[in-house]
């Protein structure tokens, strides 16, 4: 009989896939965040350089040791350690010492991600997560413990923050020292990624034009912050002196709104819930920064939405196709088509 | 022009090139045909005939009682060999009348009447009679659909073909429009629809012209120019499309006053109206990257694939052998599809016949065969933002998974179509068409254990 004997695989429908995949998207990732990582490396040189090393080294060797304990396979073709490890040393001030860089990537890579289950499970963006969890240790490594004087001496302090951010010179009223352009182009003061605010918005429409995102996350929550910012005081002064600029492009809130917040795992998937998340954050970001520290508003109020996720998504499920009424008509007047697949 | 559209979808790669230029044609006569009893969903028929019966094209050897079911009949001259399950398509056995093919026979002739004086029941008659089932794939019983229990003001003919690769549809609208324009004025007919719509994508507009210069000046005719998104083909994707009308969850078009009737199964309605012709042969497209003579072919129902793939020259770049022996090397053709690449079955071997709903048949080489493991969910919502349904396929993949398959259901499963776009976009290659299968079944199953 013929075609008995063939070997053909056998799947079920459908038999096409497009290119996309997780390691291409991780990659687009890498890519977008390059303009910035550049102008950091311009910046602080060597220091930069160290920390990206010893974030991303030390990334890929925790997921490696964590999968390997737990007896998984490894996934580091999926280049997320990759990432996590960038963004965590973009996250950090140069002249951090690098056994805090390796803490953090433990923090990141090891609790957040590997003990949740792996890519696709961890509730927490890994990256703030490390970054979280080592700003909470430092006062307790830094402070009265005498338990820890010896570790003192031999790793010097835990973290070097020494240079004055343009969020703390907003805060006590010395932003005129920092000119918006400044700021928006490259200016050093804070975090590895918070060196240039054009850098992350090249990198955010690379992410926007490559479809990796969408635009509902960082356009709600860049739009409550200059909301807030403008009416918080006098709206008039506040926009003559440019304040609500200063706050969208100072402390990492472009980092945050393109490349945490929008981290696929750790936020909403239906579009009503990405909305609400965005502003969300919004809203945090300014009551951290107005009530609170100048100092990780951001990570806190991604990381404390990132725990909404499911219930967001429960709660903003959109209804199924024919669920909702349609105005009924016999033949509607033709019109050119304006829904588009997102 | 304008050209209209359902919201979501995804824009495929066509694949078409490789058979849309070829005019339909017809292959030698295969020694055996396979007639399945069942080719459609509804009741299974019995047998009409037994083994050893001499047997005539067109002749009805099988039917049901049942009103959801529709005859079958013999393809071919010959004699019964065999009333036994044979494999089909989906890989399960399905009861078959095996025909050995009489060798010297000549085309039946039909006795040709004058359609329309026949009346609403006289056309339904002849639909049933002739066995017609929708040919787009589904293999609904026509003459049921079109009994509906409320008025319909609308037949739309599904003249998308949003299916990658298949071209078939596409080249009876070309060389059979004026058939197909009386089919579809018959379908009307028995459900006393004053409209009727072409829905039509803008890849092919040769056919859009086609269909314009027919039906100029008929009134109640028209053909609307649809965009090329995948699934518009889906009936109530079509409908959204053209009429703006959302048949709710769970509910049939005709909720919303609409049947909707495939190309060719329009035109085996005129065939069966027209000519008294059974349903027992379809036009179908064999083509593929590993096709070596793509085409669109006139077969007769229960033929092999297999003698199909070998009467257009086999696998390229390995022609049938001296024994004139079908040459299947796995390094030049990776998969065998019945269907589109979409929605179709992926067959194990290629002795499976040609039924009434087998509109083509693939050939993949290697290198288009997708064999990657699925990782976890990234929730990327990639499958959310495309799924036409409004579904949530990530949720419904993540909780069957689970086994937790109430809770798949409550995200959508039950009101998935299984188009396979989720599928299709997702980044971890999860199996979620799969995911969905399984939470129906499982659903089914605990309904019935109640």
């Amino acid at each position: 009989m013929p075609g008995q004997d063939i070997q053909l695989a056998i799947s079920s429908s459908p038999h096409l896939r497009s290119q996309e995949t997780v390691p291409s998207a991780m990659k687009d990732v890498l890519i977008a965040l390059l303009p910035v990582t550049l102008v950091s490396i311009y910046m602080y040189r060597f220091y930069a350089v160290f920390l990206i090393a010893v974030c991303m080294i030390s990334a890929v060797l925790f997921e490696l040791l964590f999968r390997k304990v737990m007896k998984k396979q490894a996934t580091l073709y999926d280049c997320s350690a990759l990432v996590t490890g960038l963004l965590l040393a973009l996250c950090l001030r140069p002249g951090t010492s690098w056994w805090t860089a390796v803490l953090a990537a433990f923090f990141a890579v090891g609790i957040a991600k590997e003990l949740m289950g792996g890519l696709g499970w961890n509730r927490f963006n890994p990256a703030l997560f490390g970054l979280v969890a080592v700003t909470l240790l430092a006062p307790l490594y830094v402070g009265a413990n005498p338990s820890f004087a010896p570790l003192r001496q031999y790793f010097g302090p835990l973290d070097v923050i020494t240079q004055a951010t343009p969020l703390a010179l907003i805060k006590q009223g010395a932003f005129e020292q920092l000119s918006l352009s400044q700021m928006l182009i490259a200016s050093p003061g804070g975090a590895l990624g918070e060196t240039s605010a054009l850098a992350l918005i090249i990198g955010g429409a690379y992410l926007l034009y490559k479809k990796q995102i969408r635009w509902h996350i960082p356009v709600s929550m860049i739009g409550t912050i200059l909301v807030i910012a403008t009416f918080w005081g006098n709206p008039l002064a506040n926009i003559a002196a440019g304040i609500p600029l200063y706050h969208i492009f100072a402390g990492g809130v472009l980092l945050g709104a393109f490349f945490m917040a929008t981290d696929w795992v750790t936020s909403p998937v239906t579009t009503k819930g990405q909305v609400i998340f965005g502003i969300a954050i919004g809203v945090l970001v300014m009551l951290f920064r107005k009530a609170l520290g100048p100092t990780e508003g951001v990570a806190f109020s991604i990381l404390i939405m990132n725990a909404f996720v499911p219930m967001i998504d429960r709660l903003t499920r959109r209804p199924k196709f024919g669920e909702l009424p349609v105005k009924k008509e016999a033949v509607v007047p033709t019109k050119p088509s304006v829904s588009k697949s997102t | 022009m304008s050209v209209k559209t359902f919201e979501r979808g995804v824009f495929l790669p066509h694949y078409k090139e490789f058979s849309e230029g070829e005019p339909i044609s017809t292959i030698a006569l295969p020694q055996e045909v396979i007639i399945p009893l069942q080719q459609h969903i509804g009741a299974p028929g019995q047998a009409l005939v037994s083994v050893g019966d001499k047997v005539k094209a067109g002749q009805k050897i099988g039917e049901s009682s049942a009103f959801v079911s529709a005859p079958v009949h013999a393809s071919l001259d010959g004699t019964v060999t065999a009333i036994e399950p044979r494999p089909s398509f989906t890989g399960d056995k399905v009861e078959s009348v095996v025909i050995a093919v009489d060798m010297e026979q000549k085309e039946p002739q039909w006795p040709e009447r004058d359609h329309t004086a026949l009346s609403k029941d006289e056309i339904k008659a002849a639909i049933k009679e002739a066995g017609i089932v929708g040919m787009g794939g589904a293999a609904f019983p026509t003459h049921v659909k079109l009994s509906p229990p409320r008025p319909i003001d609308t037949i739309i003919i599904n003249a998308c073909e949003c299916e990658p690769f298949l071209t078939c549809d596409h080249r009876m609208m070309l060389e059979r429009t004026s058939d197909l324009v009386e089919g579809a004025k018959l379908i009307a007919k028995v459900v006393d629809a004053p409209n009727v719509i072409f829905g039509v994508e803008i890849n092919k507009p040769d056919a859009i012209e086609a269909l314009q210069n027919k039906i100029a000046g008929e009134n109640g005719l028209s053909v609307v120019s649809l965009e090329v998104k995948y699934p518009q083909g889906s009936e109530k994707q079509l409908i959204k499309a053209t009429l703006n009308r959302e048949v709710p969850p769970g509910k049939l078009p005709l909720e919303v006053g609409v049947v909707v009737q495939n190309v060719a199964t329009a035109i085996a309605v005129y065939e069966a109206c027209h000519l008294s012709k059974p349903l027992i042969e379809r036009v179908l497209t064999l083509t593929g990257d590993a096709a070596a003579n793509p085409g669109n072919l006139k077969v007769k129902l229960g033929t092999p694939i297999s003698h199909v793939i070998k009467e257009r020259g086999g696998v390229k770049g390995a022609p049938p052998d001296a024994k004139d022996e079908l040459q299947m090397p796995p390094h030049l053709v990776g998969k065998v599809i019945m269907g589109g690449p979409m929605t179709g079955w992926a067959q194990s071997h290629l002795n499976v016949p040609v039924i009434k709903g087998t509109s083509g048949i693939l050939l993949f080489s290697p290198a288009m065969v997708v064999e990657s493991e699925h990782t976890d969910c990234v929730r990327c919502a990639k499958c959310v933002d495309h799924c036409p349904m409004f579904l949530y396929p990530n949720y419904i993949g993540l909780y069957a998974e689970m086994g937790n398959f109430d809770e798949a259901a409550e995200w959508g499963a039950m009101d998935c179509f299984e188009c396979g776009i989720c599928v299709y976009v997702c980044p971890a290659n999860r199996p979620i068409v799969q995911f969905v299968r399984q939470t129906k079944k499982e659903i089914a199953a605990a309904k019935a254990a109640k």
